[in-house]
């Protein structure tokens, strides 16, 4: 493409100015080096060329399709009659299909094309060029959310550049120059690229500095955005470039930090208390964000995320100990974080955010100097030895190839010779654990054993007792054998036999009176 | 976001325990928490603005971990800072060779960096002569040789400790003052250039 040849950036020559078609107008390198004419009409074609490119791959992988489909389907084409009539179909269905995809993908361009027109045309031309571009690429899913990301962050920063009227115009130029000057220089290392970067931050805050009249607040803002544009434009290209071995790093510091697993917050000094949940919560916020760092794009928001985890670790030792956080709770504490969560691609991000952030932010700033410890934590696990830990070099290389574990140290006051009873003395916690728990299984077994004998015992007592009782009864009944008597006394009314001897009653008599 | 703009970092070294949070805690808050073993008061990082004249100038403290087994990582700390405090503790005289070792790392690697050296804990000195182990005029003889600027502090009477930022302020004032005639730049990034490109961790 004709961006191989372009060299051209902020610093223009002045014979190179004119359209390298020739034409005589003057050329512009946004435009390529083309005159406004000229480009329209390369654009034009670039736009065609890649349309076709496009129907002629979906209709290469419709054909593929249906010669699959085909190829399943021939088997029970023998034996059933459908297929001719089923197989259109399915091949009209992916038509649809992708003919809708194309349509959405058309307005998302034409959408664009909208939004940026209405600000400044030329830039929608690059950035719509760019993204015909990006579809090329081999993972189009990817690639198409990468550019979405990029559309709302172009969408944001052309919005902010309109309040700025025209030094908003004159940045925005710049900054796509810029961009486009970087993409031609995909094959320098991370040094030259990052000093490319650093340098137009310098030139740009420069220029911005005599336009504000030194007001460096509106000067910063300025910056933060033209840094967030720029650097999600760049994200792909820039962060861990093939041209470093950034990538190994990561993957040293990675399994370095796994291998680290044992280390307990004790050996580091830290003062946090995770059995406070309040603690314990601060801890798992800090790991996330720590983690998500990897998830950003822009060097700012990497470091915020930086920021945040570091707050919550602050938050974290001034409940456990009742007051604020000095340095020397912080940088344990964080490292003890960067152990637990070993975030991914740590080194990569440490050197992109170096690289690529604006400098008096990283120097200086609240950022900065969490960065600049996170830094040091990474410094420290790399180095990290026995010494550091207040252990002896000999216990350090136990740890670290996993013949024992720290956990026990304070339970346990000697370590096994490694292999020889394994079951009586346990090695790590899992296995103490499973000992433990198996002292308290035979001891309630035996628990249950006599329980049964008791119980067992007790069913005998239960069927002895009334055999018991009734020999008893029967012992008795014996000794007092039921006598039935004749009945001696008699009740008054029932036998008048004295009657007679009796006086008679009373009778009443009459006095003559 | 901390969106305080910082105009010159300034960091504070030396051992364990010889009281940098304490100062830093009384100069910006004005206090002294009272314990037995002080190492822990104040936030790690505190922006503080300073009217130096008719400017402001806001300087970026930065609180570092003393711990020797930290020693390695210091360089990673002072890198960029235009000003170090480097304290030691005028009652323990192990606290001065350490401030020695770090004023050599500082003038090995940081020459734009303005040394401050500073005795903390002068009120115990005042109370009990006797407990002072390190004499004033080596310290100042020390300074001397150098090039630093001298000041024995205490951040229980807050005695000295404005002095010792101001002066920290004024200075980098009228460096940033001369710098900018002279570089005729509008931007305040007073660094060295390649400054900007240091790696963190692989040197």
């Amino acid at each position: 493409m004709s961006q191989r040849t372009e060299r051209r950036g902020i610093h223009v020559d002045q014979s190179d100015l004119l359209c390298k078609k020739g034409c005589g107008y003057y050329g512009n390198a946004a435009w390529q080096g083309l005159c406004s004419k000229c480009w329209r009409e390369e654009y034009q074609r670039v736009r065609q060329k890649q349309i076709q490119d496009d129907w002629a791959l979906a209709e290469k992988l419709q054909r593929e399709e249906e010669a699959a489909y085909a190829s399943v389907h021939g088997a029970q084409a023998l034996s059933h009659s459908q297929p001719a009539a089923s197989q259109p179909h399915t091949g009209h269905a992916s038509l649809g299909a992708f003919s809708k995809f194309e349509e959405k993908k058309t307005n998302e361009k034409t959408r664009k094309v909208t939004t940026v027109k209405k600000f400044f045309s030329p830039s929608s031309r690059t950035a719509s060029k760019k993204e015909t571009q990006e579809g090329k690429t081999p993972s189009p899913s990817i690639s198409r959310h990468a550019s979405f990301d990029t559309e709302q962050v172009s969408k944001d920063f052309v919005d902010f550049l309109k309040n700025l009227q025209k030094p908003g115009r004159e940045i925005h130029k710049q900054c796509r120059a810029f961009i486009v000057n970087m993409s031609s220089k995909k094959d320098l290392g991370a040094d030259e690229l990052s000093e490319c970067v650093q340098d137009f931050y310098q030139n740009l805050a420069d220029r911005l500095m005599s336009h504000f009249k030194g007001s460096s607040e509106s000067v910063e803002q300025v910056m933060d955005q033209v840094e967030k544009y720029i650097m999600t434009r760049l994200y792909k290209s820039v962060f861990c470039p093939e041209t470093t071995d950034d990538e190994k790093k990561d993957l040293a510091t990675q399994n370095r930090i796994r291998a680290l697993h044992w280390v307990t917050i004790e050996m580091l000094c830290v003062s946090m208390d995770e059995e406070i949940p309040e603690v314990s919560e601060n801890v798992v916020k800090a790991i996330t964000d720590v983690i998500e760092m990897d998830s950003k794009r822009v060097p700012r928001d990497k470091l915020a995320c930086i920021t945040r985890c570091s707050k919550h670790i602050f938050s974290a030792i001034r409940i456990t100990k009742n007051e604020p956080a000095s340095a020397d709770d912080f940088l344990p504490a964080l490292i003890y974080i960067v152990l637990k969560a070993n975030p991914p691609r740590l080194q990569s991000n440490i050197q992109y955010i170096t690289r690529f952030c604006n400098p008096s932010r990283l120097m200086t700033g609240e950022d900065g100097y969490y960065f600049t410890n996170l830094c040091c934590a990474a410094a420290f696990i790399e180095k990290l030895d026995a010494q550091s830990l207040n252990l002896s070099p000999e216990e350090f290389e136990r740890y670290m190839s996993g013949q024992a574990s720290p956990r026990l140290n304070n339970s346990e006051g000697e370590w096994p010779h490694s292999g020889s009873a394994v079951g009586v003395t346990p090695t790590n916690p899992v296995l103490a654990q499973l000992n433990h728990n198996l002292e308290m299984l035979s001891g309630l077994s035996s628990r249950q054993e006599s329980l049964m004998e008791a119980a067992q015992s007790l069913q005998a007592d239960l069927i002895a007792w009334p055999k018991n009782v009734q020999r008893e009864v029967n012992d008795i009944l014996e000794k007092y054998p039921l006598e039935i008597m004749s009945r001696t006394v008699s009740a008054i009314d029932a036998n008048n036999m004295d009657n007679d001897q009796l006086p008679p009653p009373l009778t009443p008599q009459v006095f003559a009176g | 976001m901390s969106a305080m703009r910082v105009d010159a970092k300034v960091v504070m070294l030396g051992k364990e325990s010889v009281g940098k949070t304490s100062l830093v805690e009384r100069y910006v808050h004005h206090r002294f928490l009272v314990g037995p073993y002080q190492n822990t008061i104040g936030a790690a990082f505190v922006a503080k603005p300073i009217q130096v004249g008719d400017k402001v100038i806001t300087l970026g403290i930065w609180d570092t971990a003393g711990s020797e087994r930290y020693e390695a990582m210091s360089r990673i700390y002072y890198r960029g800072a235009r000003a170090a405090i480097v304290c030691y503790d005028l009652t323990d005289s192990s606290s001065f060779q350490r401030a020695r070792f770090w004023v050599k790392e500082l003038q090995n690697c940081e020459e734009h960096c303005k040394i401050y050296l500073c005795g903390t804990k002068n009120d115990m000195i005042e109370a009990d002569r006797s407990l002072r182990q390190i004499d004033y005029h080596d310290a100042q003889d020390f300074a001397e040789e150098i090039g630093a600027q001298h000041f024995e502090t205490s951040s229980k009477s807050g005695n000295n400790v404005d002095e010792l930022f101001h002066k920290v302020a004024e200075d980098y004032n009228n460096n940033a003052f001369q710098y900018m005639t002279a570089e005729d730049t509008g931007v305040d990034l007073g660094q060295k250039k390649d400054s900007y490109f240091y790696s963190c961790c692989h040197n």
